[in-house]
């Protein structure tokens, strides 16, 4: 009850603010929050990526070998799902993997703004995968590319059904693919800004409960974080890997 | 929900696009074929050394069977040097024996020789004494003069007799 008389609702941390006012040909392109978020991003990773590996080393020292690990573990991830065909992807699968990762994790930082949490960017990124991963299966198969919707080994009356089911199936991937990770940004981050209410609106020693939820529930959306952009990532290489081999 | 408002799709997108496409360039050309080269030339060192300890290893091994080559081989000389000198060493030994036996025949022999001669010397000296002796008896007991050939050949009869 108490948190309803606050102020600040726990969707207020998800507001865009603009930090400047530009239009170009009529597009805003407005600096904001959001903006900010993804440079920070970039940047994080851009530097890690570039620093930790300057010395080149042979004998890689701690921070070379985190960059080491994660560029092993998205080469492995894209192998073990599409083979040899994925090394082309590499650069792409492991820029996605770490835009969204970073991303999420700099959205756990308070007071940051969490990009990942909004449906136009997941969206977005979803586009392009999908965009992408179908014109690759139009380039690798041509008009046969269409026979992915047709299952082979099922009785001949079932198609009218099927063929259908897989079409819409094939379409709504963007749409799970960006909803699922927009989806546990929002529901993580609201959760939180809850928890953290009742922490202020609760009496002195009772407020201590939440409190200790808040710190569970920062670990799981920690989890949660690297979960997404993994599941993100290993659907593009699924999805790649089906313009490749269809069924 | 703010996720909701169109209002700022565009700078959105906008800003995902400058971003995420630096990004994808940056690591493209840049970090990710650092990484690469560095993981490579990692693998290849490794390789370089396994295949260099593995040369390594097998020459050791050949070292090995080489030494325990000598030392068998000069074993089964040092057993052979042994067995042969002792047998030559044996030899010299049987060598000196003889000589030294024959020697000791040879003096055995003289010294029996000159037994021998100085035996018979003496019988000699005895024969003429006795001679003499009875020469001189048989003059003094009876008046028969006697020669020298005369006694001499009685006393061998006599003494064949005894014998």
């Amino acid at each position: 009850m108490a948190a309803k008389g606050e102020k600040h609702s726990p969707l207020e941390q998800f507001e865009i603010i603009p930090f400047t006012k530009t239009e170009i040909a009529g597009y805003d392109i407005s600096f904001t929050n959001s903006s900010l978020s993804m440079i920070i991003t970039v940047a994080v990773i851009t530097l890690f990526l570039t620093l930790t590996v300057n010395t080149r080393s042979l004998v890689p020292t701690r921070m070379q070998l985190i960059s080491e690990l994660m560029y092993n573990f998205v080469a492995q991830l894209l192998s073990d799902t599409v083979g040899d065909n994925g090394k082309k992807y590499f650069p792409f699968v492991f820029s996605l993997f770490m835009f969204v990762l970073i991303g999420n994790m700099v959205g756990m930082i308070p007071y940051q703004f969490t990009f990942t949490s909004h449906i136009i960017v997941t969206f977005a990124l979803a586009s392009v995968v999908f965009i992408g991963v179908t014109i690759l299966g139009f380039v690798n198969h041509g008009i046969k590319f269409f026979t992915f919707f047709y299952i082979p080994g099922v009785p001949f009356y079932m198609h009218p059904l099927l063929i259908p089911i897989e079409v819409i199936s094939y379409l709504s991937r963007p749409i799970s693919l960006s909803v699922r990770l927009f989806a546990n940004m929002l529901a993580g981050h609201t959760l939180l800004k809850v928890f953290a209410g009742f922490v202020v609106a609760m009496p002195f020693f009772t407020g201590a409960l939440p409190l200790v939820f808040i710190v569970a529930l920062t670990g799981l959306e920690i989890l949660i974080a690297f979960l997404q952009a993994y599941v993100f990532a290993i659907l593009t290489c699924l999805y790649i890997n089906d313009a490749y081999h269809l069924h | 929900m703010p996720q909701l408002n169109p209002e700022f799709f565009v700078t959105q997108l906008f800003w995902l696009v400058v971003t995420f496409s630096f990004l994808l360039v940056f690591l493209w050309r840049i970090s990710l074929p650092r990484i690469g080269n560095v993981l490579e030339k990692r693998e290849r060192k490794i390789n370089e050394d396994l295949t260099a300890a593995k040369e390594l290893q097998s020459e050791a091994e050949n070292i090995q069977d080489k030494i325990e080559n000598q030392l068998k081989q000069a074993r089964s000389d040092a057993s052979e040097l042994i067995k042969s000198s002792s047998a030559s060493l044996q030899d010299k030994a049987q060598i000196e024996i003889s000589k030294l036996e024959k020697e000791l025949d040879n003096k055995i022999n003289d010294s029996s020789e000159k037994i021998e001669k100085s035996k018979n010397e003496s019988l000699n000296q005895i024969q003429a004494q006795i001679n003499e002796i009875t020469k001189l008896t048989l003059s003094k007991i009876t008046s028969f003069e006697v020669t020298d050939d005369e006694i001499k050949n009685a006393v061998k009869n006599s003494e064949r007799s005894l014998n």
